[in-house]
């Protein structure tokens, strides 16, 4: 069942800062879905027009079926976390709790339950009577979580809850949203900037760019199947490789040319226009070996990562050439490495930034 | 011994440069108060007294009578001649101090409310335009005295000559800008997601600024309070004009000692003057960090 | 994404309802205006009265101030005419300017010479503050004892001088003013002191570290760095003060009451002599109104100056931007 509905979202800022779009997407009742992109793309205002903290230029917001346009954020049955937190620094975590429950008219008795409940269900019962700033980051966003779910509210909104802590924090504290997600089966609506963070936690990824949205999948789908050269670029870690060069046809046989390589596409390509193009192919899916290869290329940093090992290849372009080989085996800089790539897991753009599919005789592009 | 010289050259200079200034600041108010406690015959003695061997408490008793039975006041006249009063004007400053009280307190307090909720209204609705906030000022800067006449017959076509409630307006109208440019630079300074997490729990505009807003700024809404109470307090060409008999103020009750300068009456003169300016002193001294952005309308903070 | 981008959400069509967020912020917003509207309109009456003043000619002398006469613009010719309203408006301006340059001039130099800190620090700074702590009728009662013939500030000039100075300071009409100046200087350096401290205190610090490392000297950073980024402070407190100062009444009344003579007769003082003192209400309302007309010139352009300045200030306080977006 839908229950976030939104038609023709439009917001402008100003004179003629157009945040949002013409924005149509839906949220499914119990998905989690992430809103993702590079800042400024407009994913945060459209998750304050949801929570009613912005009134949209044009369009309209459903929410189970009802115009909210212009309904209060607080009679929307929607909670949300702020990228500060918003903890009220002069109540305790104990008040903090209460306060929905409270400006709800909800009787004392039923509230302190409630209140004990939701500081359970985080884990944060020592903290009640502390106050927030006496909690440490991680602590804080637990009280965030269960100031928000004391509500019970029908749909999360949470905007970029983690961006505070560091790396380590922010991966539990992920684990626990995913958690909670799980174990209240709630609509959650999640707004980052950080891909890693969009692949691990969402059902369905939306990405967003100057406002528009790029591309709405799962996140296989998006990793897999990026429509575009800015999805592809976004997604994954390290980066795809994207090599900017001319694709020509030539009697039946798609080629690719750039700087210092030369590859020739599979026949599934043989549809493709000729003209600007770039060729994309991820780190994890190149093949290194002493000769041959699509490329050979001089190693300028070897990167170590434990189970993995990264090699970066100097190609005279922007951005260095990157290979994933799994182990640590034995490279050192300044070898001269040729680098293969399985044709089937070749990505290829247009000179307008979207990608250009294969034909009917290749085969689809699994995901590795 | 180059060295020291050099290193000690600037200490040395900014502190005598310091004590100098100190010295001309602190001394009025020196004499005023060694002046209080000054007996009658020192007060226009040459070579002037600077610290008297006969220190006396009968200024304080004179001007602050505790018992009002039995103790003559005597004031000059215009002329310069004393004139002795009953003990029943010596009660005055009593009834000045309760007047100052009074009204201080109530105009401070209603332009600090009101001017909270106007701020609150321009920081987060922008119920005033930045022009409008500007004039506003108009309100404080235009002299009080080029509206004073009209303003007189005002009130008395009103019967706000002479009342307490008449002064309080006034000078209501007149912090009402202080209060809100100050107030509105403590609110700026509290995070908007602060109210929308209150607002998104379900709390009503009434209740984001009661349990959000106020708590927040409470110790900005106290200097600000304290800061006004200062200029009302001291205030005195409005409270001269618009009330002289009844609702005196303690300035007001102040220049009623006039008269040709050698015959002034200094002692009580200065015993009145300690019993206004210290209570001011100490709160402004309480203050001293937000004095800065009072002064500046809230431009300019630390 | 230009003339499309004006639309509103009017469009919607949504029927406001039970609830509606734009009606309860329509609401809300004009509860709060509320008291700035009674107010508004409870001072209407006195501009309007004081119209009418300056065109009827009334003195408390007559009974009932409806029946004045009609007297068109001749008391606005009466005051235009009188050479004491220029008098007073070249005092007012002289007192006012020189008290202003005064008060920043000393108030500038204890700020350069305290906004770093020494032992010490806060004792100045809450000696230093005491003047404006004041009250303005209080410092003007005690001028007089100080300043009197037999005063203490002779006693201590005869010391200092060696011999004895019996310097008459308010009676002599040609120093009066000075005095005044000199008690208007005292009572607000520490406006201009607090002011400038924190201006200067708020400095970044970077930019005057980056010019040392490039060998600038002392006087050139304080001429090329520092005073360009306190423009914004120091024309607020040059404003503030010289506004203030133009409607200063307590202490030029308090002490000398315009004289001797009309030596101190500033344009608050004229004011109330004319209206409360020769009770010419009329005319002190013409005059009045030409006072406030020119003072409004004056509170506009300094507005003006001090909206473009506040922007600057508001840029100097902004801390670095943290991640948000538009």
């Amino acid at each position: 069942m839908t229950l976030i509905e939104m038609k023709g979202l439009r917001k402008v800022f100003g004179r003629n800062i157009e945040a949002v779009k013409n924005l149509d997407l839906s949220v499914e009742e119990g998905e989690f879905l992430v809103l993702v992109g590079p800042s400024g793309c407009g994913k945060t205002t459209t998750l304050r027009m949801i929570a009613g903290f912005e009134e949209p230029t044009a369009g309209e917001i459903y929410i189970q079926g009802r115009l909210v346009n212009d309904i209060e954020p607080g009679q929307r049955n929607l909670g949300m976390v702020f990228q500060n937190l918003a903890l009220f620094p002069h109540k305790t975590v104990a008040e903090n709790i209460e306060f929905g429950p409270r400006m709800k008219k909800v009787d004392p008795e039923t509230r302190l339950r409630r209140v004990r409940e939701a500081a359970e269900m985080v884990k944060i019962t020592h903290l009640l009577d502390k106050l927030p700033g006496q909690c440490s980051g991680g602590e804080a966003q637990r009280v965030a979580l269960a100031r928000t779910l004391v509500t019970d509210p029908s749909v999360f909104l949470l905007d970029e809850p983690l961006s505070s802590l560091d790396a380590k924090l922010r991966r539990e504290m992920r684990a626990e949203i995913d958690r909670l997600h799980q174990r209240l089966g709630k609509t959650f609506v999640f707004v980052t900037h950080d891909q890693e963070e969009a692949m691990t936690l969402a059902d369905r990824i939306v990405v967003m760019r100057d406002g528009v949205i790029e591309q709405v999948g799962s996140p296989l789908e998006i990793y897999g199947d990026p429509v575009s050269h800015f999805v592809a670029d976004f997604f994954g870690s390290p980066s795809m490789n994207l090599i900017p060069g001319t694709l020509s046809q030539e009697s039946g046989k798609a080629r690719f040319r750039a700087p210092g390589l030369t590859v020739e596409l599979p026949p599934s390509f043989s549809q493709a226009p000729a003209g600007e193009a770039t060729l994309g192919f991820r780190p994890e899916h190149l093949a290194v070996s002493q000769n041959g290869g699509i490329f050979r290329g001089e190693v300028r940093l070897v990167e170590p990562l434990g189970k993995d090992t990264l090699l970066y290849f100097d190609r005279g372009g922007e951005r260095p050439l990157i290979a994933v080989v799994e182990g640590t085996r034995t490279f050192r800089e300044g070898d001269t490495l040729g680098v293969s790539v399985n044709p089937d897991l070749l990505y290829l753009f247009g000179g307008d930034g979207k990608r250009i599919r294969r034909g009917s005789k290749g085969t689809g592009i699994r995901p590795a | 011994m180059k060295r020291f010289v050099k290193k000690w050259r600037y200490p040395l200079f900014r502190t005598l440069m310091l004590t100098a200034w100190a010295l001309l600041a602190g001394f009025p108010i020196f004499w005023i108060t060694s002046t209080s406690f000054k007996p009658d015959n020192e007060w226009h003695k040459w070579p002037p007294v600077y610290v008297s061997k006969n220190a006396t408490l009968d200024n304080y008793r004179m001007v602050w009578p505790i018992h009002q039975t039995g103790s003559i006041f005597v004031t000059p006249d215009q002329k310069g001649h004393g004139v002795a009063h009953e003990s029943v004007t010596a009660n005055k400053p009593w009834h000045a101090l309760k007047n100052s009280l009074l009204i201080a307190l109530s105009s401070t307090a209603i332009a600090v409310a009101f001017g909270t909720l106007l701020a609150y209204g321009v920081s987060r609705y922008r119920i005033l335009s930045d022009t409008r906030m500007f004039q506003l000022l108009v309100l404080r800067m235009i002299p009080p005295i080029v509206v004073a006449a009209p303003l007189t017959l005002y009130y008395s076509v009103l019967q706000l000559m002479d009342t307490a409630s008449g002064l309080i307006v006034v000078y209501f109208i007149t912090s009402l800008p202080y209060a809100v440019w100050m107030t509105k630079s403590f609110i700026d300074e509290v995070p908007r997601e602060m109210e929308q997490a209150a607002e998104i729990l379900g709390a009503s505009r009434w209740q984001t600024i009661w349990e959000i807003i106020f708590p927040l700024i409470r110790s900005g809404v106290v200097a600000t309070f304290l800061f006004i109470l200062i200029l009302t307090w001291s205030e005195y060409l409005l409270s001269f004009i618009l009330s002289k008999v009844d609702v005196v103020t303690l300035p007001v009750q102040l220049s009623k000692y006039e008269g040709s300068t050698e015959g002034r009456v200094y002692g009580h003169q200065a015993a009145l003057a300690v019993g206004i300016t210290f209570p001011l002193i100490i709160i402004g001294i309480f203050i001293r960090k937000h004095l800065v952005r009072g002064f500046t309308f809230g431009m300019v903070k630390r | 994404m230009t003339a499309s981008a004006t639309e509103t959400a009017a469009g919607t069509g949504a029927a406001p309802a039970r609830g509606s967020r734009s009606r309860g912020i329509r609401i809300f917003k004009w509860t709060l205006l509320t008291p700035l509207f009674s107010l508004f309109f409870f001072l209407m009456p006195v501009f309007l009265l004081q119209l009418y003043f300056s065109l009827h000619s009334w003195t408390i002398y007559l009974s009932s101030w409806w029946d004045a006469d009609y007297a068109g613009f001749d008391l606005f010719r009466e005051v235009l005419t009188e050479s004491r309203f220029y008098w007073a408006f070249a005092r007012s301006f002289l007192f006012a300017g020189l008290s202003t340059v005064g008060c920043f001039i000393i108030g500038f130099g204890l700020a350069l010479l305290m906004y770093r800190p020494f032992r010490g620090h806060s004792v100045f700074y809450v000696l230093f503050i005491l003047p404006m702590l004041t009250v303005p009728i209080v410092i003007s009662y005690t001028a007089d004892m100080l300043l009197f013939r037999s005063g203490p500030i002779n006693d201590i000039m005869s010391f200092l001088a060696g011999t004895e100075i019996r310097f008459t300071w308010l009676a002599n009409p040609n120093f009066a003013i000075f005095t005044i100046i000199m008690l208007e200087i005292w009572n607000w350096t520490p406006f201009a002191f607090i002011i400038m401290l924190a201006g200067l205190s708020s400095l970044p610090a970077e930019p005057v570290e980056a010019a040392r490392i490039l060998g600038a000297s002392r006087l050139r950073i304080f001429w090329e760095i520092q005073i360009p980024l306190l423009r914004p402070v120091i024309f607020l407190a040059l404003i503030l003060r010289f506004l203030e100062a133009m409607a200063e009444f307590p202490k030029t009344w308090g002490l000398l009451q315009g004289g001797p003579g009309t030596s101190t007769e500033t344009i608050p003082v004229y004011l109330y002599i004319v209206t409360w003192r020769a009770f010419n209400v009329s005319k002190g309302a013409a005059a009045s109104y030409l006072v406030m007309l020119l003072m409004i010139v004056i509170i506009l352009s300094a507005i003006y100056v001090l909206r473009r300045e506040k922007k600057a200030l508001d840029a100097l306080y902004e801390k670095p931007a943290g991640g948000g977006e538009a």
